[in-house]
């Protein structure tokens, strides 16, 4: 199975496309002074439409990240599945030493949040330890194909992933993950850990707590059901704040993945046909589980693009959601006793997280050997602080690597 | 205040821009066999798409909505300023008809209401008359919505009932379901007995009592209860965003024909019982959310308002205390919720119990217009069990 280059090169028509729908959009309008209440304010989306039509320009931000991120495309088989044509990055470090490295995105992320980190980890200063890095497309996502029938889920994510390494050469190596990419890296320690891989990072700690669910209303009685005694001496007063916005978080802002879970086609269509709705749908987290990152209209602009000229369409990358659902529990073998991964685990933790628990449960759900808790830092982690999760990774697989387990 | 005679015409830059956009429809995929279970197929998308852009014919549907009797008039509501409401008002022939005020929900629309409104203004022997208004939630239709938060199910239950008062019937009768539910039973407790002197829903829910046992439920019952089940797991998405991020939402949904098709059109099939959509039907009932005058964001914050900050599941639906006034319960086998009928007394004073009905959903004023009608006539009518509940309306001619 042959690698072919790929560089990104959007045709003019779906340019021009985009600009047609632009120009006849339809926006609506707000209550009085509601902020980010009821959702993404006007006042942004209006900008970021203005912008788009007119100084957003894409054929720039596409030539930046051709000439940052070298691409490729290959053949994999997934079983069950046939063959996926899956999209990467590989960048390899001229440094000796260098350890392999998987880096996989999640949603609304894409392989672009590994452009500030990949520099950093493929030409660190000489006393830092190097990578290889390769960040994936997920089936769905970016310019790697979608699966074409039901059942892709986080079994076959992983299997992907790890055979784009093993056909790289890299038949030892490394993971670092966050949203989705936390829990397929997860589930790779599970499954390869040991024989192939080392050593895994996230920056997305998860764990089930008592009465996790599709129902955000069950995690938040079951959370704020805990002894205030339990809560007051156990957590840390940053866990007792970091508690607190999770629940917030999963009370208000949560809702996005109950319908991407239940109904992906049907919020699909919206998606993939206006480009204000993706953008709107999109922003709102950018904004929401970022820590006071100051996103420029353009990073944005950039950030959407991807999944609008997505080769899959927005509308495949939503079916991760259904599919690590569809028993109506959220990924169920993930937390079974047999399936924790046994390799050694890194965990970064960064205060703007949308979902932050508390470290003692974290602890249970593999086996920690690195812990550093940021006070800067959210969801994505590698595009808001690369300088901090990088150090996190270096330190962390520098000590770990060639030790035997 | 002035009432003005309301005519839907919809301004022919609309209706091109409708057809710009549909022309460059960007469909998405689909999973092959993936059926109703990720959402609406495709291939119900794309013929409905391709009707929309060649075959529907709004202008056609917009003559005949405008054959309903509909108006306009500003209410003041506390804190809110006034806000223009749009309704359909019939009254019978029969001098003496019940004032009944149907308030739909969401996805509804006037049209709902439409179908009884013959029904129960005809006069007969046989049966009571109705005089009959059919009131556009505000965002909804053509009614303007609240400009500022806060507009909750009180502030819609006082549109309701001023309403009424406006048009000269100091003393009525309710019906609704969903949010017209929640809306009627707020009249209810807020001017029930002064002005609202019964309430019907056909939104039928309840609680199993404390020594409640699954398996002595008859099969058809235990069905019912695991398809509800279903229902609240894997249909229930559209509420929890509506209720945290309608904002959100809106921005797909005002920009895409085609995304605001498949989102509504889900439910009115999803929610429905063996009700055969034309997609004519379905391409009017959209539209008119399209073309509203707040535009679909109008219709969702209800939600938000009523329900993002619930303590207690479904709150606006059933918070303390019920009201005492009399209430009519119609049983249908295809909505939403169905449990048996001993759970739903806790709803109110229920007077009122219709049989199960062989079909109807959760629109069957829209689904099943006679059987909601017959209800009705049973319940306010000669020997029903709130006869002559309205004083001097008892809904025949002398």
């Amino acid at each position: 199975m042959t690698e072919n280059p790929f560089i990104v090169s959007v045709s003019d028509d779906e340019l021009n496309l985009l600009q047609q729908k632009l120009a006849i959009a339809n926006l609506p309008d707000e209550l009085d002074d509601v902020n980010w209440a009821y959702g993404a304010p006007l006042t942004d989306i209006r900008r970021l439409v203005a912008r788009w039509r007119e100084g957003f320009d894409w054929r720039t931000q596409e030539a930046r990240l051709n000439a940052e991120m070298p691409q490729f495309t290959r053949d994999l088989e997934v079983e069950g599945f046939g063959s996926l044509n899956v999209h990467y990055v590989h960048k390899k470090s001229d440094q000796e030493g260098a350890i392999p490295l998987l880096f996989v995105h999640g949603w609304p992320g894409s392989f672009i949040e590994a452009r500030k980190i990949l520099p950093m980890l493929t030409k660190p200063p000489l006393d830092q330890q190097s990578f290889h890095v390769v960040a994936v497309s997920l089936p769905g996502y970016g310019f790697s194909e979608a699966p074409k029938k039901k059942g892709f889920s986080i079994s076959q994510f992983a299997e992907v992933c790890h055979k784009v390494m093993l056909a790289l050469g890299y038949n030892e190596y490394v993971t670092q993950g966050g949203d989705w990419g936390g829990l397929i890296t997860r589930k790779m320690a599970a499954m390869y850990g040991g024989k192939h891989i080392k050593a895994w990072h996230t920056n997305f700690p998860v764990v089930r707590p008592p009465e996790f669910s599709l129902n955000p209303i069950t995690l938040f009685t079951s959370l704020s059901m805990l002894p205030a005694l339990f809560y007051l001496f156990l957590f840390s007063p940053t866990e007792r704040i970091a508690l607190q916005r999770t629940l917030t978080v999963q009370r208000t802002g949560m809702a996005y993945f109950q319908i991407q879970a239940t109904k992906p086609q049907t919020l699909g269509y919206a998606l993939a046909d206006s480009p204000v709705g993706l953008l709107a749908w999109i922003y709102e987290k950018l904004v929401a589980w970022s820590d006071g990152y100051k996103w420029e209209d353009d990073e944005v602009l950039t950030w959407i693009s991807i999944y609008i000229f997505s080769r899959a369409g927005p509308a495949a990358s939503l079916r991760i959601y259904y599919e690590a659902s569809a028993s109506g529990r959220l990924l169920p073998a993930i937390w079974e006793w047999d399936q924790l991964p046994r390799i050694p685990m890194g965990v970064s933790y960064f205060p703007g997280e949308m979902l932050l628990l508390p470290r003692s449960w974290i602890r249970r759900t593999g086996n920690v050997v690195f812990e550093r808790v940021h006070d800067a830092g959210g969801h994505f982690a590698a595009h808001e602080v690369p300088e901090l999760l990088v150090g996190d990774v270096r330190k962390m697989f520098r000590a770990v690597w060639g030790v035997q387990y | 205040m002035a009432e003005t005679p309301f005519k839907i015409s919809i301004p022919q830059a609309l209706l091109d821009r409708l057809q710009q956009k549909l022309a460059l429809t960007t469909l998405p995929n689909e999973l092959e066999g993936s059926g109703w279970d990720y959402g609406v197929p495709l291939a119900d998308v794309k013929r409905l798409v391709a009707r929309w852009m060649d075959g529907y014919d709004w202008r056609h549907h917009e003559a005949q909505l405008n054959q309903l009797p509909q108006f306009t008039r500003p209410i003041p509501v506390d804190g809110h300023g006034t806000l223009d409401i749009h309704y359909i008002h019939q009254k019978s022939e029969v001098e003496g008809a019940i004032p009944l005020l149907f308030v739909h929900g969401w996805p509804g629309i006037f049209l709902e209401g439409s179908r009884i409104v013959p029904l129960l203004t005809a006069k007969s022997d046989d049966h009571p008359s109705f005089h009959v208004v059919v009131l556009s939630l505000p965002g909804f239709g053509f009614s303007e919505g609240a400009k500022k938060p806060g507009f909750n199910i009180a502030q819609y239950a006082e549109i309701g009932n001023k309403l009424m008062l406006a048009l000269g019937y100091d003393e009525y009768i309710t019906q609704g379901g969903d949010w017209g539910l929640a809306v009627t039973r707020k009249i209810a407790q807020l001017y029930g007995g002064k002005h609202s002197k019964a309430w019907h829903t056909n939104m039928v829910f309840g609680d199993p009592p404390a020594d409640f046992d699954p398996s002595t439920l008859t099969s058809e019952k235990q069905a019912a209860l695991a398809r509800t089940e279903g229902l609240m797991k894997k249909g229930m998405g559209y509420r929890h965003q509506q209720s945290t991020k309608p904002q959100t939402l809106a921005y797909a949904m005002t920009d895409s024909p085609v995304g605001l098709l498949a989102w509504i059109y889900e439910k009115l099939v999803a929610w429905t019982d063996r009700y055969n959509w034309t997609d004519d039907e379905v391409l009017t009932w959209i539209s008119i959310f399209y073309f509203s005058r707040e535009g679909p964001v109008g219709s969702f914050r209800i939600y938000y308002e009523a329900m993002g900050n619930e303590t207690v599941p479904m709150q606006a639906f059933r918070e303390a205390p019920a009201p005492e006034i009399p209430l009519g319960l119609s049983h249908f086998p295809g909505d939403l919720v169905v449990v048996p009928k001993s759970w739903s007394r806790m709803m109110g004073n229920v007077v009122f119990d219709s049989e199960v009905h062989e079909a109807g959903g959760h629109f069957p004023a829209y689904e099943q217009p006679e059987a909601l009608a017959g209800d009705l006539r049973k319940m306010f009518g000669k020997g029903g069990p709130a006869y002559g509940v309205v004083p001097k309306k008892l809904g025949y001619r002398n």
